[in-house]
Order: structure tokens, then C-alpha cells, then sequence
């Protein structure tokens, strides 16, 4: 009974698997093929990778775009996890009504559709003389209710034990956060961390309302231009993509570990 | 370990705000810097253009530069390539937010857009009346560039439509060229038939969520979704219900193959399935990329309606160049989109060859590029083709609610493919679009 | 002990006054100013006062309708499906002694992270005519001539559900996977000596002590589903007719494909934000949190 439902998880689990991967790998194959071979649904590796990369990089500067979203990628998330899990300690272990209060009403500003908010924003910035920079991409989002939200509902299960032992060990606040409550918190900062850098690494709209020049844009921008021409270019576009999607899956690779080594694991 | 974690996390965002803070300073500081230069200066001889193709539109403001560059050295242009819906985008938040930073002095404008902008953004886009001959370009295109009397752009290429087909499909199905020549829907419906029984293709394809074809069929008759005072043209349109008719028609027969978007559509001429393909001539460069279909393919005038006053010949897309008018080079960029785009039958010529655009300069029509043959086709000559079947293209006003009127047609589409009673339908269309443009 | 608490209290302000300021200043104050704009009609960059006049126009408006109809049916419909399956393979992916976890978490992950174009691409390819599904179910004879899953209003809200589903429930599976790393393990070992099977674990383990973050998810899925726009605008754009647009399709549309009117976009973004913040708060009700 016990063999069969292992069986039974793995099965469901790969297949889970496959059925996530499939595009994953209809990528990787769509790079070595040309357009039309792509359009027709060819589904096996070609031999047009290398005329697809150059072309490629021929008709955009890419590196310069990878360059931008890095930058905008990492800066954003490391203040983004800081401001943000300051907050959800902040709330949730020193709470009161009143910041009750004053969260809930933050809570209102992700209910917004970014569209409608989008031009009061870039009048915003055009009058802080900030368009067409890295910080006005970063800064709209550098804090979001919803990852204050996320460190909230984590924080509920921190033992507050910690602290105490702390408080008696003499250490102050600030210190009681960044020397008990983030190493303790791994595996939230390292979820956080995740969701952070692929929310910034994808941002679209904004980057494309906010950066003017091409020398600022940032590669989902450029995946965006290639694929709308009127006879769009599927194996550059596939080239594009994987590019695009390489980093988001690395850091994820990196930080998986952080979330699976567990909380005790990382106090002792 | 702790301890290390929380410092680097520390120094890291100390470090990252102030980069963050920084660049922006820098950035700051260029940018008014530049704004100074072209500001202080109507010697800077830089202009910059958004268009959204680069191996096309792109490319055509390239050829473009480099004549004027001949005659006025010195001048540069840079193009911003973005997506027609992100350029789309950018622009109306520019213009709705007020801010002139960051706008390009020259823009790409898809034709149906262009009465949209000019009401939505009044005093916004430069006046070109007096400025290009416009009797050098095919009237239909000026037409949809005039409103109250004055002309707000530069015409540039054109989506004169042409029904591609398949010569050896045809053949086999016991067709000839002669027989696709100035026929109606009707018997281009009973051709599919005979298509699809003798050689098992299609005849054409089929998307309800795609308004192409309902397009062309209307401005083949001389008509729109919207009347030129922006009023619902569903109800007593006998246009309109040939249309909607003939739609069904070719719905109903089988004789087209459903797609669901564009790489399908693509798809469906690039590996054979399809006889004939009703396009804009810009469709041209999609089929060539078939390359082992060359010799096989054709070109003839699209099918017409059953109503008076319907030709075979009309018109999928098209764009035209404006000028902002508030922008530092106003002058310069008129004068430079005159002087080529304008009235450069070099330009039309280069174009053509070199990225495959037909433009609607008349006078380039006699030029050797326009009457080169291809190989491709069979040897047929398709530009001088094309060129001729734009000149008899009736000229309509595209209003400024064609989506929304596009939209409340596609709501009912189901319906009316359905078998729904049409005037009924029709009716609820018009009513639907009166609600969405009060 | 009351001077404590004050002490509490005002430490508590120094974590969070300035990530609240920023978003005060990033969000309140745009969203101040879309309030204003809601009460104006017009088009592009010319306004009049309509007061309330919007607000009345989205109750006569039947694309507005549809579109809300819409967005409730991928509500109801998906959240819970794709709750559920996030939670149910976190669980797994939890089990100290199942193999290949890296491999399973990674895979099951990776499809949040691939970029919308290549994900419209596809799926569009799947579900096409001729696409790969149809060509499995034929070879199989489970139907004997290809389904326009596209072009039929039913089968496109099914193929946008599984569309979210797909895509999004690697992303709810990390917020439950760092989350149960909370749990302390030897609570499972208790149960297992105590005789209490996986299943029962998992409904009288795993569940209530996540019950924060199934909250947190909720919260953050039903609101994602009521601005939910990539998927539909990339796969459907919205058709066919309208079967499939949402609200957030109807602003875009509003504000950049229709000649633009700002102010009923607004009036249309506020419908939004109602709604989900009343979700919300029964959300946070039905969850209990008393505490």
C-alpha cells in the first residue's frame, strides 16, 4: 500500500512535470528551427541556432538590454525584500489597531489596475525629472503591499520566543531584526527574493512608459518589438525568449535551497 | 554566518539605493543637458522617429535619411523600434499626461488611428496641406489623412489587397487564370467548392475574432462600420449586409479553414493547405518565405460584392508619417519627410526593392521597380499589378471609432454565423456601438 | 505593562513609516488622482465634469457586464482548482523521503517564469485547428474531426482556466513550499507514531498551520484573477465575439485601442478595486483571523 501511493505521487508529479516543461522545451527546440519550420509546429531540433543568434544579435543590442534588466532587476529586489519584510515585522509583531489601519489601507493600493494609475504616474515622474532612468522603473514597486503582506502572514509563525531571548541578551530592535528575525526567515526572504526578481525582470508596462531611449530598454521590451513586425521571425523571437528566461530560472535554481533547508536548520 | 548575512544585506542596499539615486542624478543632469542643446540650437540637424517594423517601416525612414543626408549634410535620424501597440501606447500616455519629454518628432500612424488622434489630441500633429503635392498619391490614402479640410501627414505604404492563390491547386481543380478575373464572392465561393472536392484544400481561411476580412469587403463596396459623422453604419447598409452575407457564405460552404490567430493564418498559406489568400500586398513577403512554393503562386483581383457601386479592388492597412507640432525640429522634420517620403520617387523605388513596401506615389508607378516581374509568381509582374488595382480603391472616411465599431460587430458574429435573423442582429449591433461611444 | 506597550508600539513605527510613505507616495497619490479623473468624461486630453455620470454608465454598459461575468467565472472557477493543486504538490514536494524533489519543484516552477510571447505562442499552437491536442484526441478516436477550441465560447474560457492554472500554480506552490518549512517536522513524526495517515496529516497538519499563507494566496489570487489581462489578450484577445474579455481587458481597451477616455477607464478601474477589496475583507473574515 505504501509502495503504491509513492508510485501514485511520482506519477502525478511527472506528469505535472511534463506538462510544465513542454514549453519549456518547445523553446529550446523553436531556437534551432527557422520561422516558417516553427509556424508549421516542427518538433525537433534544426540546425538554424547559429543563424538565428546572429541575426539576432545583428538587430538589437542585446547585451545592453540584458545589462538594463539586470540592474533594474537586482537593484529592485534587494531594496524591495528589505523595505518590504521591515514592514511585515514592523505589522505584525508590534501590532496595534492603528497600524492594523494603516495596513488595510495600503492593502487598497494593489487592488488597482496598473493601467489606470499609469498616467497620473508618468506626470509624476516627468516632474521629478526621473524618466528614462533605472529608479523610475524600481521605484513605483520598490515597496508593494503585497509582499508587505507576504512577510505579514510569515511572520505569524516566527516564534516570538526569539525575540524575547534577544531583548534579555540586551540587543535593541534594529538588531533583533537584521540578527534574529532575517536569518531565521530564510526561507521567506529566499521565496520573496524569487518572486521579487521575476516581477521586476518581466515588468513591462511600466518600463515601456518609463524608458524613452533605446539605449535603456530592457529585454522584454526588445522580445516585444521583434515579435509584432509584420512578418515576425519566430527563431529570433525564440532565441529572444530563452535569453530572457535563462536568469529568472538560474536564481531560482540558486535559492531553491534556502526554502527546503527548513527554518530550524538555520537558527541552531 | 548570521551575523555576515545580515551586514552584506545591509551594505548591499545602502550601496544599491545610492545607485540607485545616483544614476538617476546622472541621468538628470544628461538629459537636461540635451534638452539645452536642442532647445539652444535649431542647428541640430537630429531628428528621431518611432515606427514599429525595422526590417519595414524601419527600414524605409533608413533609405529615407540617406537622400536627405545628400543634400542636407550633417542630418541625422535616429528610429526608436517598439511594437505598433506599445508604440500605440506610449504615445497616448504622453499626450494624455501632457508631457512632451521623450516624444519623438516624427511618428508612424496606423491609418484608422489617424481622425482617433487628431480629435482625441486636438493641436497636436503637425499640418502637412500646404506642404506635399498631394495629388501625386492615390486618392484613397489622402482621403483618410483629411480631416475638416486639412491633411495631417505624409502617405505611406499601402495594404491594396489582391487574392493570392495557388496556380497549381487551380489548375488541378480546373481553373484558370482567366477564371479568377473579375468575379464575384459568389462564384469565388462555388470556385472553393470545386477546390475543395478535387484536391482536398481549402480555399481560404476563416478567424471571427479577426476583422480583415470584413474590412476589405466593405471598403470594396465604398463603405465602413462607421458613417463619415461617426455614427453605426450596421443598419440599412446594403454593404453592410452583403458583407455580413458573403461572410457567412464562406463560413458556411466549408471551403475555409478556421485559424485562431496570425502565426496560424501564416502557417496555413506556408505549408500548402490554403488555395488563395485575400491580403494586403504587404502579404507578399510571408508567402515568399515558402521558398519551395516558388513558380506556384499567383495574383489576382479580389472577388467583389453583389451591390452597386462594388469593385475588385480594396485596401488591408497602411500608415502615414505625422509630425508632432510641438516638437524642438518641427520645421526639419516636415521638410525632411517632404523632400523623400513625399515627393521621392527614388525613395518608392528603393523602398520596393529593398524591403518590399508599395508605397501610393503615383508618379513612381512607371518606374522600373514597380513593373520588374517575379519569379516567384510565376513571372507575373505583381507591383504594376498591385499599383493599378490601388488607383481604382474607393476612398472612405475610417472615422475615429473603428475599433469600437469592430468590436460590437465581433460580439454578434457568433450569432450571425449562427443563423440569426441579420436585421435583427444588425440592429443590435448599431445599438451595442451606440452605447460604447457616448 | 501599559508603558511597555507604548514602548512596543512606538518601535513598531520605526519598521514600518517609510516603506508605508513610499507607497503612499508611488500609489495613493495616482490613485488620488484616477479618483478625479473618474468623475470626468471626455476624450485623449479633453475633459468635462460628468460628477457621478461614469459610475451610472457602467450599470447600462453590456460590454462592461460581460466582461465582469467573465472575470467572476475565472474566479469561482480557477482559483480554487489552482489553489488546491499548489498546495497538494507543495505537500508532496515536502515529504522528506520522496526523490527527485529538486527536479520536480524546478519543473513545476518554471512555468511562471516563461515569458508571455513565447506562452501565447504556444498555447495558441496547442489549441490551434490543427494543433497538437486535436491531432492526440484524433489518433486516440476520442473525436473524429478537429475542435476549434479557440473559436467556441465555451472551450475558450476552458482553455484560458487551464491556461492560469498552468501558469500559475508553480508560483502559489513556493509561497506554500518556503511556508511549510515552518512546520517543525517532528509534529509529522508525532502524528505517524499516533497512526494518522498522509492524508489525515495533511487536513489536520499541514493545513491549519498554513492557514495564514492559504489566506495570503487567496487574497493575492483573487485579486490577480479580477486584473487578469496577459493571458486572455495573448491567447483570445478577448473572443471569440467578447466570451472571453475581462475588465482589465476592457480598460486597456478604453484607455489605448478605443479612442481613448481616460475618465470612464478610471470609473472602470474603481469597479475593480470595490470588488476586490469587499473579497478581500470576507476573506479575511472566513479565514479567522482573530488573533
Amino acid at each position: 500500500m505504501r509502495k503504491m501511493s509513492a508510485a501514485g505521487i511520482h506519477l502525478f508529479l511527472i506528469l505535472a512535470s511534463v506538462v510544465s516543461l513542454f514549453p519549456f522545451v518547445w523553446m529550446l527546440i523553436g531556437m534551432t528551427n527557422s520561422s516558417s519550420e516553427i509556424v508549421k509546429g516542427k518538433f525537433s531540433f534544426g540546425s538554424e541556432l547559429s543563424n538565428n543568434v546572429t541575426k539576432l544579435l545583428d538587430m538589437t543590442n542585446l547585451g545592453e538590454a540584458f545589462w538594463n534588466s539586470t540592474v533594474i532587476a537586482v537593484v529592485g529586489t534587494i531594496c524591495t525584500l528589505i523595505l518590504s519584510s521591515m514592514a511585515g515585522f514592523g505589522f505584525e509583531i508590534y501590532r496595534t489597531k492603528g497600524k492594523d489601519r494603516l495596513f488595510g489601507l495600503l492593502m487598497l493600493s494593489m487592488m488597482m489596475p496598473f493601467a489606470a494609475v499609469m498616467i497620473p504616474l508618468f506626470r509624476m515622474f516627468s516632474q521629478m525629472g526621473m524618466l528614462n532612468t533605472p529608479s523610475a522603473v524600481i521605484l513605483p514597486t520598490i515597496t508593494t503591499a503585497f509582499m508587505i503582506f507576504f512577510f505579514m502572514q510569515n511572520t505569524k509563525s516566527f516564534p516570538r520566543e526569539l525575540l524575547q531571548a534577544g531583548r534579555v541578551d540586551g540587543l535593541g530592535e534594529w538588531r533583533l531584526f537584521t540578527s534574529v528575525y532575517m536569518p531565521t526567515m530564510r526561507p521567506t526572504y529566499a521565496a520573496a527574493a524569487i518572486i521579487t526578481f521575476m516581477n521586476y525582470w518581466n515588468s513591462f508596462l511600466w518600463p515601456l512608459i518609463a524608458l524613452q531611449t533605446q539605449d535603456k530598454k530592457t529585454l522584454p521590451l526588445i522580445v516585444s518589438s521583434l515579435a509584432s513586425s509584420y512578418n515576425p521571425d519566430y527563431g529570433i523571437i525564440m532565441v529572444a525568449i530563452v535569453v530572457t528566461t535563462l536568469p529568472t530560472v538560474l536564481i531560482f535554481f540558486l535559492l531553491q535551497k534556502q526554502f527546503v533547508q527548513g527554518m530550524l536548520g538555520s537558527v541552531k | 554566518m548570521k551575523k555576515l548575512l545580515s551586514v552584506l544585506l545591509l551594505v548591499s542596499m545602502t550601496a544599491s539605493l545610492l545607485a540607485a539615486c545616483g544614476s538617476s542624478k546622472s541621468s538628470e543632469s544628461t538629459e537636461k543637458g540635451a534638452a539645452n542643446e536642442s532647445a539652444g540650437s535649431t542647428a541640430t540637424k537630429k531628428v528621431v522617429a518611432w515606427a514599429w517594423d525595422p526590417s519595414f517601416n524601419g527600414a524605409a525612414l533608413k533609405i529615407a535619411e540617406e537622400l536627405y543626408a545628400k543634400e542636407n549634410p550633417g542630418f541625422e535620424l535616429e528610429v526608436v523600434d517598439m511594437a505598433k501597440t506599445d508604440l500605440e501606447q506610449k504615445l497616448n500616455t504622453n499626450l494624455a499626461a501632457g508631457v512632451k519629454e521623450g516624444l519623438p518628432d516624427i511618428i508612424l500612424v496606423n491609418d484608422p488611428n489617424i481622425q482617433k488622434y487628431v480629435t482625441a489630441y486636438p493641436n497636436t500633429f503637425a499640418d502637412f496641406t500646404d506642404k506635399v503635392d498631394f495629388k501625386q498619391f492615390s486618392q484613397y490614402k489622402v482621403d483618410a489623412l483629411t480631416i475638416d479640410g486639412k491633411v495631417y501627414g505624409v502617405p505611406f505604404d499601402i495594404g491594396v489587397t489582391g487574392m493570392f492563390y495557388r496556380s497549381d491547386y487551380l489548375e488541378e481543380a480546373g481553373y484558370k487564370a482567366e477564371d479568377l478575373e473579375n468575379i464575384t464572392w459568389d462564384q469565388y465561393i462555388e470556385i472553393g467548392k470545386v477546390v475543395k472536392e478535387k484536391t482536398g484544400k481549402y480555399m481560404a481561411t476563416i478567424n471571427p475574432n479577426d476583422e480583415a476580412l470584413t474590412s476589405i469587403l466593405l471598403q470594396s463596396g465604398g463603405s465602413w462600420y462607421i458613417t463619415p459623422d461617426n455614427k453605426g453604419n450596421f443598419v440599412d447598409n446594403p454593404v453592410m449586409t452583403d458583407t455580413l452575407r458573403v461572410y457567412k457564405g464562406i463560413s458556411d460552404s466549408g471551403i475555409a479553414k478556421p485559424v485562431t490567430g496570425w502565426s496560424e493564418f501564416v502557417g496555413s498559406f506556408n505549408a500548402g493547405d490554403v488555395a488563395t489568400v485575400v491580403s494586403g500586398v504587404w502579404q507578399i513577403a510571408s508567402i515568399m518565405d515558402a521558398k519551395d512554393q516558388s513558380g506556384k503562386w499567383k495574383v489576382a483581383p479580389i472577388p467583389r460584392l453583389n451591390v452597386e457601386g462594388a469593385v475588385n479592388a480594396s485596401n488591408e492597412g497602411g500608415s502615414s508619417w505625422f509630425v508632432l507640432d510641438g516638437s524642438a525640429n518641427k520645421d526639419l522634420a516636415i521638410d525632411f519627410l517632404a523632400k523623400t517620403i513625399g515627393s521621392s520617387s527614388e525613395f518608392y523605388e528603393r523602398f520596393l526593392n529593398e524591403n518590399g513596401g508599395v508605397g501610393s506615389f503615383i508618379p513612381s508607378f512607371s518606374s522600373e521597380a514597380y513593373s520588374q516581374t517575379s519569379e516567384f509568381f510565376g513571372g507575373q509582374a505583381i507591383y504594376s499589378d498591385f499599383t493599378k488595382w490601388s488607383t481604382e480603391v474607393p476612398g472612405i472616411t475610417l472615422g475615429m471609432y473603428t475599433q469600437e465599431a469592430k468590436d460590437a460587430l465581433k460580439n454578434e458574429l457568433p450569432n450571425i454565423l449562427n443563423g440569426a435573423d441579420l436585421t435583427q442582429s444588425l440592429a443590435n449591433i448599431q445599438k451595442l456601438f451606440e452605447q460604447q461611444v457616448q | 505593562m501599559s508603558s511597555k506597550w507604548n514602548k512596543s508600539n512606538l518601535m513598531g513605527w520605526q519598521f514600518v513609516i517609510l516603506p508605508s510613505a513610499l507607497i503612499l507616495l508611488f500609489s495613493f497619490y495616482p490613485m488620488i488622482q484616477s479618483l478625479l479623473l473618474s468623475f470626468q468624461s471626455g476624450k485623449g486630453n479633453v475633459y468635462n465634469y460628468v460628477g457621478l455620470g461614469n459610475y451610472g454608465r457602467l450599470f447600462s454598459d453590456p460590454m462592461f457586464r460581460q466582461a465582469v461575468l467573465n472575470t467572476l467565472l475565472y474566479l469561482i472557477v480557477q482559483v480554487p482548482i489552482m489553489l488546491m493543486l499548489g498546495l497538494v504538490i507543495a505537500y508532496f514536494l515536502n515529504m522528506p523521503s520522496l526523490k527527485f524533489k529538486g527536479f520536480y519543484r524546478t519543473a513545476i516552477f518554471l512555468p511562471c517564469v516563461t515569458s508571455l510571447v513565447s506562452y501565447a505562442v504556444l498555447f495558441k499552437s496547442i489549441f490551434a485547428v490543427d494543433g497538437i491536442l486535436n491531432r492526440m484526441l484524433m489518433s486516440i478516436h476520442l473525436i473524429h474531426e478537429p475542435v476549434a477550441w479557440l473559436m467556441d465560447p465555451v472551450w475558450a474560457r476552458v482553455v484560458i482556466i487551464a491556461a492560469i492554472t498552468w501558469r500559475w500554480t508553480g508560483y502559489n506552490m513556493i509561497f506554500y513550499l518556503s511556508a511549510m518549512q515552518n512546520i517543525d517536522p517532528s509534529v509529522y513524526e508525532a502524528a505517524s507514531i499516533d497512526g494518522a495517515s498522509k492524508t489525515r496529516q495533511f487536513f489536520s497538519i499541514t493545513v491549519p498551520m498554513l492557514k495564514p499563507i492559504i489566506l495570503f494566496t487567496a487574497i493575492i489570487s483573487t485579486n490577480g484573477t479580477l486584473q487578469l489581462f496577459d493571458e486572455v489578450v495573448n491567447i483570445t484577445n478577448g473572443g471569440p465575439g467578447n466570451s472571453t474579455m475581462t475588465i482589465s481587458q476592457y480598460i486597456y481597451n478604453l484607455s489605448f485601442v478605443y479612442t481613448p477616455n481616460f475618465g470612464y477607464a478610471a470609473t472602470v478601474s474603481y469597479a475593480i478595486v470595490i470588488m476586490v477589496a469587499v473579497l478581500a475583507f470576507l476573506q479575511l473574515k472566513v479565514g479567522g483571523e482573530k488573533k
